[in-house]
């Protein structure tokens, strides 16, 4: 109850009363208000996407009063000189209109291409973030898989959005299309067609991708991000294990008015990074690329940056054609279909193919650190290193006309860079967590380095270290279990030293007037504690 | 370009080197060592056999007189006497006219500095004065298209349609290698359409009357004086003064790549340590 | 399961005790929610501490940049030129200064929000237990005999008649509502005598029979004289419509090479081994189709020294004087020769069609 005097106290009362009693929410009202949640920065990743695609919705919606998806040819006659009098499309006639006679428009235009982006960039990272932390596995693997869906989706949802201006850049992208549907065996031409609507590129692809675009794809992203967001909240968000953390709880702070503040916060964050980025950097200047005509194309022509891994594998693939008597299976194929299908479906099933290796059919809710899986995080990585070669290999021509490097040099480094790259990702990424395990062992074996050297009477120098824990009657630290959570590894984690200062733009140590001493080694004591071990 | 020099040591890592090093590089008046892997425009006529080499220079005009003194300097190692040209050096520049010797020696494309996949643009060893002389000489040798005197450009006052026609013709014939913002392009091999951001009107059109390098000639029959003028003036009034609308900063023009990079760069780096400031503890 | 839950600790309090505070109701509804708060503790020493006050300011510094921001917003929306001119104009800051403003403005307010919600508010942490347990084997059990027992009611298992029936019943009903969905999408490529996707503009057939004409994007015939040597143009099938895209296909690129790669190139069309590209220069002219055999975007940068064609899509590269035959890249197939002529009137023509199919290469292609 609000905290009002007089009237309105009682008026709301009565309000709330009226409420319960025919919707009976007081119980579950409460238990929204009191649901905890874990903090961790981390865990605010999937957020950006969840805002960005808020943002989609309200600049999509101003757009589609100004779109016209029509491929009637008209003349244009609008406010920007260079196309007076050039016939094109009515659909990108009404995307210049848009951007140039409608107030706003394009800084409109510009918010949808970034939140665009920004949403499928957030959700490569939060997936990323869910990879490595193991929060996929039981009981989580369908929201995982709801999660590769959202990114299809969005794939989806930016080609076809792409593609609506019916510019220059977004035509040639739709005769891409058209040629990877022509490549599937028996169906292509069948397939490519009837989504034509007869002959590339015919008068219907624009309207069709514009109800997909406005209707179909974002209704399926709304109901499934709902689905995504509503089993996060039946099952409660996964933690990372530490003090009072268990498998069984949630430790973090209450939805009401902390953590709902923060998302809030964070939302108008997300919204306005959206909008200096809609001002700051011009995206997309479709007025720059003319109307599509089948026979203009662009150097540097790339799709936007999430369908450009694809791009990329196309770029690479050698030029294998097989052939079945008089049929044959051109090489756009294997990239293209093969390719965007496996990419999809390896890691839906991820989650399972993890739990039957390890034999693992219980519930986890405390997450793992990416160290104590290496094996995991080797995966990981080399999937993500095979995305990312593929992704700079499909700006591989622009990377080689501003670095200077032979175009066909770069085709063969990637080439050669996706069958490498990947193993040696996973090799390293495993010897490193390995590494950093042993290294979290050693600490909780033999304590914290401190920096001390001590001379033996035998002449040898030890460095003294500072246990973590107990010690047993020769002087020698108890090893300490892990579990699972961050090991102190410096002085100052143990309050031995002054505290690192927080921040990003501040030095290691506090300036001089901080009321810690710089020098507490020698009086207080824990510098006994050190010398007393040997 | 800002990063020049690292620029050009990985092209030279990643283009086959054959001959010298330049150590004459900047040294004006010696005979520059070239090896030119392309041949330039009318390489046919080396398989004719010079008429004269009589020191005949009575025909040429003063400048010619002077730009031949250049030439013998600069130029002669690669291009030969008279420019008939040299096997395996230098083509003979015999018809290829002033147009492509403004364009070449103007914009420091030639003196060639070192073999590699095509001569670069830099600062140019002649000035314009001198330029103009040893274009004299070559146009007087053997002819060839020229730059017409006058206003390279249309006025938008006037004939304003001149702009849209120029945009047009730019998207038939150039943005293939030059891209749509005149950012320019890779081609196979380490050789390039180079950006359009700072070409002069006269270099523009020198280039399409020559097409140096690898770029097709645009003859005067294919686009007309005065559809040249206009893609010149789409070029220098549209894509050159960076009327960029949509923002301060247009990202370079190289398409969704440099996008993709400024939304991991900009927008998911603040947020994220938007994110670390949120949850860190206070 | 641990026998003990935090939160089940406490005993329950009654709530109209006029003694408790409300923060004690609170702590009553959490229990009940089974959340247990460990810390609840203030950020500042004490109530209106200087920490507290200098916070409060900048958080109150914050929500006021956010409203500048926003009536800086609106006013430069209102009264800011932002029609597009050419030339440098004050319009082309327009879009700059909307997200400037905005931007900020949602920053400031962002980080406001969020400054009071981690530095102004009692640092607290709670515990909620989870209870993700699976029902009880009785539960499950429950539901599973009640699912069962709907099926007896229903009772098709005792009555085979009706399970056919349903079988048969719905398959075509499912498939008769499928079928105007999916039904009227379909468009059969191959149609027609002369299917479009294996021919182009340059089809006498779209001419009334006679050899089509190579025109430029305006419609005007092009004479040999037109290209010089070391040039390419683009040209159109001069049909009504043939440089829209309508006759996607049909972009052709046009080259006249010099002297010695003509014949190179002749010799190699000769030689062609299926025979098509024999005889279909003219003079040192050669004309390729410019729709790349891989994905279909235009080939179209001709390097004019290597003789080669680069596709900027997927960098496929064809050697002109071989037959446009790919050497480098993912296309497999070379770029069609159109066979080239002189019409009596000193125009190009095309003598025939692409005598291979143009376009993207796909299944069934011949």
């Amino acid at each position: 109850m609000k905290r009002r005097k007089l009237d309105p106290a009682e008026a709301t009362a009565n309000f709330a009363k009226g409420v319960d009693d025919r919707f009976q929410v007081a119980t579950p009202l409460r238990a929204l208000l009191n649901k905890v949640f874990p903090d961790h920065w981390s865990f605010l990743l999937g957020e950006i996407a969840l805002f960005s695609f808020i943002v989609l919705l309200l600049s999509g919606v101003f757009l589609t009063l100004f779109f016209d998806p029509s491929m009637k040819e008209v003349a244009y006659h609008g406010a920007y000189p260079a196309l007076r009098g050039t016939e094109m499309s009515a659909a990108y006639e009404s995307s210049l209109r848009l951007s140039f006679e409608v107030r706003g428009g394009l800084f409109m235009r510009q918010m949808h291409h970034w939140a665009a982006l920004l949403f499928m960039a957030s959700i490569v990272v939060h997936m990323a973030r869910v990879f490595f932390t193991g929060a996929f596995r039981k009981p989580r693997e369908i929201n995982w898989v709801i999660g590769v869906l959202l990114f299809l989706l969005g794939f989806f949802a930016g080609f076809t959005g792409y593609s609506l201006p019916d510019d220059g850049l977004s035509g040639t992208g739709l005769r891409i299309a058209s040629a990877i549907m022509l490549s599937l065996p028996v169906i292509g031409t069948w397939l490519s067609a009837s989504i034509f609507g007869g002959e590339y590129p015919g008068e219907l692809i624009i309207g069709r991708f514009y109800i997909a675009h406005v209707l179909l794809i974002p209704g399926i992203l709304l109901a499934l991000i709902s689905v995504h967001l509503g089993i996060v909240f039946k099952q409660k968000h996964t933690q990372w294990p530490g003090p009072l953390r268990t498998n069984e709880n949630v430790v973090g702070e209450r939805m009401f008015p902390r953590y709902a503040m923060k998302q809030g916060g964070f939302f108008m964050a997300v919204f306005g990074v959206i909008a200096l980025m809609a001002g700051l950097f011009q995206i997309n200047p479709i007025w720059l690329f003319g109307p599509y005509r089948a026979a203009e194309v662009s150097s540097a022509s790339q799709p936007d940056w999430y369908v450009m891994f694809m791009d990329g594998l196309v770029r690479l693939m050698p030029n294998w054609q097989i052939y079945f008597g008089p049929y044959s299976l051109p090489p756009l194929f294997w990239p293209a279909v093969v390719g965007l299908g496996a990419l999809f479906t390896l890691p839906m099933l991820y989650p399972w193919l993890e739990a039957r290796k390890l034999n693992d059919t219980r519930s986890h809710h405390l997450l793992e650190r990416p160290r104590d899986n290496p094996e995991r995080v080797g995966i990981g990585m080399m999937a993500l290193t095979f995305f990312v070669v593929a992704t700079i290999s499909g700006a591989n021509d622009v990377i080689a006309d501003k670095f200077h490097i032979s175009l066909n040099a770069m085709t063969w480094a990637g080439r050669i860079g996706l069958l490498i790259l990947p193993p040696l990702a996973y090799y390293f990424s495993v010897r490193i967590c390995l590494g950093l395990q042993q290294h979290d062992r050693e600490v909780l074996a033999h304590g914290v380095e401190t920096g001390i050297i001590r001379r033996l009477p035998n002449g040898a120098f030890i460095e003294v270290h500072q246990p973590l824990g107990p010690i047993d009657d020769h002087g020698h630290p108890v090893p300490l279990e892990y579990a699972g959570w961050v090991v102190p590894k410096k002085m100052n984690k143990l309050g031995a030293l002054a505290p690192t200062v927080k921040g990003f733009f501040f030095p290691v140590e506090k300036p001089a007037e901080a009321p810690v001493s710089p020098a507490p080694i020698s009086t207080s004591g824990t510098r006994e504690e050190i010398s007393s071990k040997s | 370009m800002t990063s020049d020099t690292p620029a050009r040591r990985r092209a030279r890592v990643f283009s086959r080197r054959r001959g010298a090093p330049s150590r004459a590089r900047r040294r004006v008046g010696a005979a520059v060592r070239m090896l030119a892997a392309l041949a330039l425009a009318g390489g046919v006529y080396t398989a004719f056999t010079p008429g004269a080499f009589a020191e005949d220079n009575t025909q040429l005009s003063t400048a010619a007189q002077q730009g031949k003194q250049l030439f013998d300097n600069s130029c002669i190692s690669c291009h030969g006497r008279e420019a008939q040209g040299v096997q395996d050096r230098g083509p003979s520049l015999i018809g290829v006219g002033s147009a492509s010797v403004e364009f070449q020696v103007g914009t420091g494309r030639m003196p060639m500095a070192r073999q590699e996949a095509q001569a670069e643009e830099k600062t140019p060893q002649f000035t314009p004065d001198e330029t103009k002389q040893i274009a004299q000489y070559v146009q007087e040798l053997g002819g060839g298209p020229q730059v017409p005197a006058g206003s390279l450009t249309e006025n938008l006052k006037e004939n304003p349609e001149a702009l849209a026609r120029g945009g047009e013709l730019f998207r038939v014939n150039c943005t293939s290698c030059h891209s749509f913002t005149g950012a320019g392009g890779a081609l196979s091999s380490g050789k390039f359409a180079p950006a359009l951001h700072d070409v002069t009107a006269e270099h523009i059109y020198a280039a399409m009357l020559s097409g140096p390098q690898n770029m097709p000639v645009f003859g005067d029959n294919q686009l007309s004086p005065d559809e040249k003028r206009e893609i010149i003036t789409y070029i220098t009034q549209q894509l050159q003064q960076d009327k960029d609308p949509g923002g301060i900063f247009n990202l370079g023009g190289y398409g969704p790549a440099t996008e993709g990079l400024a939304i991991f760069l900009v927008g998911i780096t603040i947020l994220v340590f938007t994110s670390l400031w949120i949850a860190g503890k206070s | 399961m641990t026998t003990v839950h935090h939160g089940e600790t406490g005993a329950p309090v009654d709530v109209h005790d006029p003694k408790l505070t409300r923060f004690d109701i609170v702590k009553e509804g959490l229990r009940r929610d089974d959340i247990e708060i460990v810390t609840y503790e203030s950020q500042f020493p004490g109530p209106n501490s200087k920490a507290e006050k200098r916070i409060v300011r900048n958080i109150a510094f914050l929500f006021i940049i956010a409203g500048l921001f926003s009536l800086a917003f609106l006013v430069f929306y209102i009264v800011w030129p932002w029609k597009f001119e050419l030339g440098h104009t004050l319009s082309d800051y327009f879009t700059p200064i909307l997200g400037i403003t905005l931007g900020i403005a949602l920053f400031a307010l962002g980080i406001g929000i969020l400054a009071w919600a981690k530095k102004l508010l009692p640092h607290e942490l709670s515990i909620q237990q989870r209870h993700g347990d699976p029902s009880s084997d009785e539960e499950r059990l429950i539901t599973g005999q009640t699912m069962m027992f709907v099926a007896d009611e229903l009772g098709v298992q005792r009555r085979p008649l009706l399970k056919g029936a349903i079988a048969l019943g719905l398959a075509p009903i499912g498939l008769a509502a499928a079928a105007p969905l999916v039904g009227g999408l379909i468009e059969n490529p191959h149609k027609g005598e002369e299917p479009m996707m294996y021919r182009t503009g340059f089809d006498p057939v779209a001419n009334g029979g006679k050899p089509v004409r190579l025109t430029r994007d305006d419609g005007s015939p092009i004479r040999p004289e037109d290209v010089s040597a070391g040039g390419q143009m683009t040209v159109y099938p001069g049909i009504p419509g043939g440089a829209t895209n309508k006759y996607a296909d049909s972009p052709t690129l046009l080259i006249h090479l010099r002297a010695d790669d003509a014949e190179k190139t002749r010799t190699a069309a000769d030689n062609d081994k299926n025979g098509r590209n024999k005889g279909s220069m003219w003079g040192n002219y050669v004309a390729y189709s410019k729709i790349c055999t891989h994905a279909g975007c235009p080939a179209s940068l001709y390097e004019q020294q290597t003789n080669r064609l680069l596709c900027p899509c997927h960098q496929s590269q064809f050697l002109i004087t071989d037959n446009a035959q790919p050497v480098f890249g993912p296309a497999t197939r070379r770029l069609p020769m159109l066979p080239l002529s002189v019409d009596d009137e000193g125009f190009f023509v095309a003598t025939s069609d692409f005598k291979d199919t143009v376009g993207p290469d796909f299944w069934e292609r011949p």
